[in-house]
């Protein structure tokens, strides 16, 4: 691990203008937010972040989660991963997004790990993840050997010909189904970005991941209040039971009305070089009643311009069955 | 005459005993070898080749001396002379990587250690590590997963294997693979070096502190009297603590070379290249049968990846030769060469992927024949192992078959594919037949009885997790009618008497011998004390009228009292007497045996099988072992339920992938290897039929740290063709085979 | 540079960059001078020679490591010693000591709930912490509430006995 300064951040506005001197925040920063570490430290130790500085946000006070006057759902930027999973007013309204959680990392993880570190998550790509192997993400123009290489849990969707690295992140599907919208308090003053316009697709530099400029700190997560009688679910499919990045996943939410879909979200997870949700692929579904062969045209729509790897094919069938699964078990 | 004593009612042996040392093992209390530390030490990490073959041209460690905390950047040429040694397993100086660190500058794996910062804390270590430039002449790498072997040489022939399967009536010809498999041990290997100027120390991560001992001394040009290592608890190791690797003799000559004593604790990716592994291993099965289920050919031909500079050999037809009653067989073998590090024996080397391959033919037959695989094994079930030509020592296979297929509920199964359901899901039900080898290797043992009742038993044997401190205890405690709780076990010290390795399942039962013989030693000095000394009730008996037994000397004809041995150790005013005993080995031995020793088991599994979402988990496992006497049901269970879990592992989820370009096992990491974890291990119900193997020794005790294993791939693999159709010949299963 | 407040003090060697650190670990202050690189795991291991919690990947993926936080099981090779100012930091040592064993403690020797040990100390941080989470009452539920905890030497069914085994004793109590 390379030396760094570890300073506490005594206030939101000092933690931006430390974020500020760093000439990004996208890979290569040399300022990082630390809160939950489960990120940061994992690749600090790889060497794969090297800030020079390391801000604890840990005790800024953006923890809270509650219902505004609005009827949003507020997600503070630090409140930690299983206190938001077992919120009740998330097991209540917001399924989906509770699952989703649950079904990632191990409890350990979950209790440290943060909502915006949640979001922020690097890819899992072993290439990536390795200092002795060239990567575009790491270093534009070095090379991907994904591509030719080892891939079955690489993307398939949103990929360039630069990288194939796929979004490992089960909360930031279910959140892109619920609508999220990212607070971000920054050098010039405060934003917000809808979760579907917040990460960037590779394209010719896999390095920027997001539109986050330097400073920029993500203060909260807000969910669009929830529709009645909405139901919704998370599917995670994977090789083992358990403690395991996704191999596809869904997060799917609908409304029924007269035995008709009256509404309908999803979003997928484990295949894109980000979280996938497709409107198109939505708008297929509404007025449709519920059948197999229903949902499984809104996965055609949803996967269309999908580009297998040499290993990971398979994930566009497998993300069909997933769709398809998913959306029967809260419409029977 | 005084009362005669109640004799003693100790039973230990075969009690469900808590461990001994669960008490250190659950407070955090127990000692492994990177829990050491010392005045003035100082932490190693080693650099490791980042290509997998070629040349070294230079190593530049100027930045990486100028870092902070750092004391140290060792390179070739840097450390004493570190030899190679010729090793030999029947010597205790095995290891199967000779080459020492730093040998020459060429790269023949991925990993290979090519330099070592040593530096005051972990962290700076590390970062000098990553600092050391290393360029290389890289060439390509060969990790080709297509094995041909470069020559092959029989193992096992009789009859004329070719010919008969030529005539067959019912043939199978099919191809099985193994992809790398990795240990893992959740302790990564380690080593804590201290050198006091004369003689050194070493806590180690090893399964066998002795032969670490010979190796390291003769290694390092040190005599063997002078070099110690300690390993009172070892974070398991299957096999790749067995015998040394390359990063004990750097942190060694580092500790001799700075005079300060050397933590060096080797990383997680670390493990995946320079510490062994299972190799890649291709095998193919031709069987020849009747129409009515007789074998009439069997053919077991297999090849293994091995490393650049060492053969090693997986014996995958270890068991093949007397699992089956097949008068034709023929079974063969070979290398390839490849860019990797040395592999080395992992849990049931040999037997364990080698029944993969023959288990899973006998399960193709079996459908081909039309026949239940259950009646398939008991048709084909030999009177004697057919290889050797001598009578099984104690073989109760079919038992095993026939009570696990009662309890696990086999004649529901429903043989057409897919054809059983629940709860929606499709079930598939499997089986397979296993054995594993029952030997001893020397040992020698101690025994140390005292005046205050309590007794002292020490070998240089190691505990890896298999209890052997709780077995050794309950054995001395039987033997001498003492309470379990008076009973202290001394093991992981090379100093103490010759143990022997804790590998091939062969521990438990080499110590039978010896603990018995170091008792009756110490009993007979007892003896010999006290009819010396007038003041005991034994002065001036003559030898034939005492006897030392369960640790009491007693009078043949009754006209002495008995005595417990500490009480004629305070009425001798003698603290403690002493005894030693040595035990002969049986595994490796030259010529034909009298018997053919082995344990046997069987396997049935259940898998759940949904295609919607191409889910596919093992529910049930029912298994039933024939492992002689089981010393301690607890723990004996215990072996097995973690054998078949790592079955789980190696049927459904493991496999070490070797990057074709760069020759790197890319999933170095625990995240990226995938083990079973909890949630993916069901209810395991496991029996043992208890028929002691007195041929083995006096106990009747086998070992079952591996057998757990074997099969257990193929009972999964037969329960999922029985509910996919889908055969798995390559293991892991993907579940994209099955979509 | 704007003072940061209640920050954390740099030493006199700035060659070094250490810092001290005062880290509450099982009901004790410790006061330690360490490099902010350092992990909690390693600080506890090599500062204060706590060996009780283990390295097992050093990356948050086997569980080995895991401590409690404030109440909450964590892994400690991903938390940052210097970071961890003001916190309740619990280790295995924390628990128990031979003859006066926490009830999981008792429950994993009563069970043989290990067999090498390493990932012991994991295994019942984790399920102690469990004893105050939402896990449902199925072997099932505790099966994947156990499952951020590795245990190569498969004792995974013996660990889950354990653990109902303490819950049914603690509930009935």
């Amino acid at each position: 691990m390379q030396p760094f300064d570890l300073v506490r951040a005594p206030d939101q506005r000092t933690a931006v203008a430390e974020g500020a001197a760093s000439h990004t925040a996208q890979q290569g920063a040399s300022v990082r937010f630390l809160a939950g570490g489960t990120t940061l430290v994992d690749l600090m130790k790889l060497g794969v972040e090297r800030p020079g500085r390391v801000v604890d946000i840990n005790r800024l006070g953006l923890d809270d989660i509650h219902k505004q006057a609005n009827g949003d759902l507020f997600i503070g930027a630090t409140a930690r991963n299983s206190d938001l999973a077992h919120h009740p007013l998330v097991r209540g309204s917001y399924s989906a997004l509770s699952q989703a959680i649950l079904a990632g990392a191990s409890t350990q993880l979950r209790n440290a790990a943060t909502t915006a570190g949640n979001l922020l998550q690097r890819t899992r790509c072993m290439y990536f993840r390795d200092l002795a192997s060239a990567c575009n993400k790491r270093a534009p123009g070095s090379g991907c050997p994904a591509i030719a290489g080892t891939n079955r849990m690489l993307a398939i969707l949103g990929t360039s010909k630069a990288c194939i690295a796929t979004n490992p992140s089960d909360m930031a599907v279910a959140m892109m189904v619920y609508d999220a919208v990212v607070h971000i308090q920054g050098v010039a003053g405060d934003r917000q970005i809808p979760l579907m316009d917040f990460y960037v697709l590779p394209g010719e530099r896999p390095d920027i991941e997001n539109v986050l400029e330097p400073g920029d700190l993500v203060t909260h997560v807000t969910l669009s209040s929830p529709s009645t009688g909405e139901r919704s679910t998370y599917l995670k499919l994977r090789d083992r039971a358990s403690y395991e990045f996704a191999l596809v996943s869904a997060a799917v939410a609908i409304t029924l009305a007269n035995g008709a879909i009256a509404s309908a979200r999803f979003a997928l997870g484990g295949i894109g070089t980000r979280p996938w949700r497709v409107t198109e692929a939505e708008r297929a579904l509404v007025g449709q009643a519920p059948s197999d062969k229903v949902f499984r045209n809104a996965a055609e729509i949803c996967l269309r311009g999908a580009r297998p790897q040499g290993q990971n094919g398979f994930k566009i069938e497998l993300a069909r069955r997933c769709i398809v699964h998913a959306f029967k078990q809260i419409t029977q | 005459m005084s009362e005669p004593l109640a004799a003693p009612s100790i039973t230990e042996i075969g009690k469900a005993r808590t461990r001994n040392d669960g008490p250190l093992k659950v407070t955090g209390t127990a000692r492994y070898a990177s829990d050491h530390s010392f005045p003035n030490m100082l932490y190693a990490v080693p650099v490791g080749a980042t290509i997998a073959k070629g040349k070294i041209k230079t190593i530049d460690t100027s930045r990486a001396r100028q870092m902070p905390g750092v004391r140290a950047v060792l390179k070739r040429g840097d450390l004493i002379p570190i030899s190679r040694i010729t090793p030999s397993f029947g010597d205790a100086l095995m290891l199967d990587e000779p080459r020492p660190p730093f040998d020459d500058d060429i790269i023949r794996y991925y990993g290979q250690y090519v330099a070592l910062a040593v530096a005051d804390t972990f962290e700076e270590a590390k970062a000098a590590a990553d600092a050391v430039a290393v360029s290389y002449a890289a060439e390509t790498p060969n990790v080709d997963p297509h094995l041909v072997a470069e020559e092959t040489k029989v193992v096992s022939e009789r009859g004329d294997a070719k010919k008969a399967y030529a005539a067959a009536p019912i043939t199978i010809d099919a191809h099985y693979a193994i992809s790398p498999e990795t240990h893992n041990p959740i302790e990564t290997h380690a080593t804590v070096a201290v050198w006091d100027g004369d003689e050194l120390t070493l806590y180690e991560t090893s399964q066998g502190v002795v032969n670490h001992r010979n190796v390291l001394a003769d290694m390092l040009g040190l005599p063997r009297h002078k070099v110690r290592v300690i390993a009172k608890f070892i974070g398991s190791g299957f096999g790749s603590k067995l015998w040394p690797w390359s990063q004990s003799p750097l942190a060694a000559a580092a500790a001799i070379k700075l005079g300060r004593p050397i933590k060096l604790v080797l990383s997680r990716p670390m493990m995946f290249h320079s510490v062994g592994h299972r190799p890649r291993i291709e095998q193919r099965v031709r069987l020849g049968g009747s129409a009515d289920g007789r074998l009439m050919s069997l053919q077991h031909d297999y090849v293994n990846a091995t490393s650049i500079l060492d053969d090693y050999e997986e014996n995958c037809g270890e068991a093949t030769p007397h699992m089956y009653s097949v008068p034709n067989l023929g079974v063969t073998s070979g290398l390839a060469k490849r860019n990797i590090g040395t592999p080395t024996s992992m849990r049931g080397p040999g037997a364990v992927p080698g029944l993969f391959a023959t288990e899973s033919a006998m399960d193709e037959l079996a459908i081909k024949l039309g026949l239940d695989p259950v009646e398939l094994r008991l048709i084909n079930e030999p009177q004697l192992d057919e290889g050797l030509g001598v009578p099984f020592s104690s073989r109760h296979l079919k038992e095993c078959v026939t009570l696990g297929a009662g309890k696990f509920g086999w004649s529901k199964r429903t043989s057409p594919v897919a054809s059983m359901k629940r709860d929606g899901a499709t079930v598939g039900w499997g089986m397979a037949t296993c054995s594993w080898l029952a030997a001893r290797l020397d040992c020698t043992a101690s025994i140390e009885l005292r005046d205050d009742g309590t007794a002292r038993v020490a070998s240089a044997s190691q505990d890896i997790g298999t209890g052997t401190y709780t077995v050794m205890a309950q054995m001395v405690a039987e033997m001498l009618g003492i309470a379990i709780e008076r009973v202290e076990v001394a093991i992981g010290d090379s100093r103490l008497p010759m143990g022997t390795v804790s590998g091939g399942s062969m521990l438990t039962a080499s110590l039978v011998g010896p603990i018995s013989a170091a008792i009756a030693a110490a009993g007979e000095a007892l003896l010999g004390l006290a009819v010396a000394d007038q003041n005991t009730p034994f002065s001036g008996a003559k030898a034939k009228e005492l006897q030392f037994r369960q640790g009491r000397i007693e009078a043949q004809n009754g006209n002495r009292p008995t005595m417990i041995f500490d009480e004629v150790l305070r009425g001798l005013k003698i603290s403690a007497v002493s005894g030693q005993g040595s035990g002969e080995g049986s595994f490796g031995a030259q010529g034909k045996p009298k018997f053919s020793s082995h344990s046997f088991g069987a396997h049935f599994a259940e898998v759940t099988w949904q295609p919607d979402i191409a889910r596919l988990r093992v529910s049930r496992v029912v298994s039933v072992f024939d492992a002689g006497r089981i010393l301690n049901p607890m723990t004996a269970r215990n072996q097995i339920e973690g054998a078949i879990v790592m079955g789980i592992g190696m049927a459904l989820f493991e496999g070490t992938e070797y990057d074709t370009v760069s020759g790197a096992p890319v999933n170095a990491s625990l995240a990226d290897y995938v083990v079973a974890t909890n949630a993916d291990v069901p209810a395991l119900d496991v029996h043992f039929i208890e028929y002691p193997d007195f041929n083995l020794n006096a106990l009747g005790a086998r070992g079952v740290g591996e057998i757990g294993l074997a099969g257990t791939a193929a009972a999964l693999t037969s329960a999922i063709y029985h509910a996919t159709g889908v055969r798995i010949r390559e293991l892991p299963l993907r579940i994209e085979q099955l979509l | 540079m704007t003072d940061l407040g209640e920050n954390i003090v740099a030493t006199d060697d700035p060659g070094y960059g250490r810092l001290t650190v005062t880290l509450k670990v099982n009901g004790q202050e410790r006061e330690v001078l360490i490099d902010p690189r350092m992990t909690l795991l390693d600080c506890l291991r090599e500062v204060l020679r706590l060996i009780g919690t283990k390295k097992g990947c050093d990356h948050g993926q086997c569980g080995a490591c895991t401590i409690h936080i404030n109440g909450r099981r964590v892994n400690s090779c991903l938390a940052l010693a210097a970071a961890h100012v003001g916190d309740e930091i619990v280790t295995i040592e924390g628990l128990g000591v031979p003859g006066r064993l926490h009830p999981m403690q008792a429950a994993f020797l009563e069970n043989d709930a290990y067999q090498c040990g390493y990932c012991t100390s994991g295994q019942i941080m984790s399920a102690v912490a469990l004893l105050r989470e939402p896990c449902g009452m199925s072997d099932d539920d505790v099966r994947e509430f156990m499952s951020g905890n590795i245990c190569r030497c498969g004792a995974y069914p013996n660990i889950v006995k354990a653990i109902q085994r303490a819950r049914r004793a603690l509930r009935g109590s």
